[in-house]
């Protein structure tokens, strides 16, 4: 319950302030932060993962990871960068995890209701649940057939917009593995594009 | 038709077909079908990445979720005893370092200041020396059992 009086005067503290107050023991500070951050980091949790209970623990990691390790940031620089990056680092490995255990054949990712190049021209429209539950599936059938670290910076160049040396300090990846990365992102995609089409004209 | 059509047809119906294809010819083909296949799949790709870009953020909190963190957090808080014990020993790992190290200085140096005020071997009677050290070790290491006769 005490975590739930929040002073109106608390939403004037900068990050820095309540990174203080926790790491000085203020617990409950802490619950500023999440209640900041959440919504951003549920946002980009979704666009790595599908299954809903995935996302609620990558981002559950996400916070417990940034509570226990808060003690280490510098405040040298903003907190966001630094908890953006522990964000992004975390989706990464929760992606390495999983991706030990994917194993899905193109034929398993083929609609029955409707082909792929039809959905590939559907734009979703924001207002109908439907046409975005069917594109958020094909761009996901796309998705899990790059791997890790191209998803990581094919996402963020591609559909987030971000630039070669914002991804390089998000991830800590040297700018030219990002560069690299972000060549091989795109191959992958294309290739993965190309055999869903593929597929669907042999069928 | 004139006679002269006739003949002229005749002659050209009588040149054999000539089925040979300029060298080269299948492969300068071949190069404009893959071509205007990977035109295709680029669309294809850049239709997916528009797709995908038009995708809207789903920032989409589930209910209470600050809550279930703060639980966590406040478990993360009541630390498990043998990871305060742990820490505590790290932090032991400095000083103990330090007594070490002056510890082995101070051996070092008394056991050299014995030797240089006390000069018991020379080069010249080393083996004497040498001798005279193994009959007392000797004598040392007998002297338990040399007790034990007495016992009987």
């Amino acid at each position: 319950m005490e975590s739930t009086e929040i002073l109106p005067n608390d939403d004037l503290r900068t990050d820095e302030e309540i990174v203080s107050a926790v790491v000085g023991g203020e617990v409950d500070s802490f619950e500023e932060l999440i209640l900041r951050y959440q919504p951003r980091v549920f946002g980009m949790a979704r666009k790595y993962f599908r299954n809903e209970s995935d996302i609620e623990d990558v981002v559950q990691t996400i916070f417990t990871k940034t509570f226990q390790k808060i003690g280490s940031f510098k405040q040298t620089a903003p907190f966001e960068h630094w908890f953006m990056r522990l964000s992004v680092n975390t989706c990464y490995d929760a992606l390495r995890r999983r991706s030990k255990h994917r194993e899905q054949p193109v034929t398993d990712l083929m609609f029955e209701d409707e082909s792929w190049q039809n959905r590939l021209d559907n734009i979703p429209d924001p207002d109908d649940q439907e046409s975005l539950d069917k594109a958020s599936e094909l761009v996901h059938s796309v998705m899990v057939q790059i791997s890790d670290k191209s998803r990581i910076v094919l996402t963020m160049q591609e559909l987030e917009g971000r630039s070669i040396k914002e991804i390089s300090e998000l991830t800590g990846w040297s700018v030219s593995l990002v560069k690299v990365q972000a060549f091989r992102a795109r191959k992958e995609m294309r290739i993965a594009v190309e055999r869903f089409l593929k597929k669907e004209e042999n069928l | 038709m004139s006679e002269k059509d006739n003949q002229f047809l005749k002659i050209a119906k009588a040149i054999p077909l000539n089925e040979q294809s300029p060298s080269g010819f299948s492969k300068r083909i071949m190069e404009e079908v893959r071509e205007l296949h990977a035109r295709e799949t680029t669309m294809a790709d850049e239709r997916f990445l528009k797709l995908a870009r038009n995708m809207p953020l789903n920032e989409r909190v589930p209910y209470a979720f600050e809550k279930r963190i703060m639980a966590i957090v406040r478990d993360l808080r009541t630390e498990n005893p043998f990871i305060i014990w742990s820490r505590v020993l790290w932090k032991a790992v400095a000083p103990c370092v330090g007594i070490m190290i002056l510890t082995a200085l101070l051996s070092f140096n008394h056991s050299r200041s014995t030797t240089d005020s006390q000069p018991l071997l020379s080069k010249d009677n080393s083996e004497e020396n040498f001798e005279i050290d193994t009959a007392d070790f000797e004598t040392v290491m007998l002297a338990s059992f040399d007790d034990l006769e007495y016992t009987w």
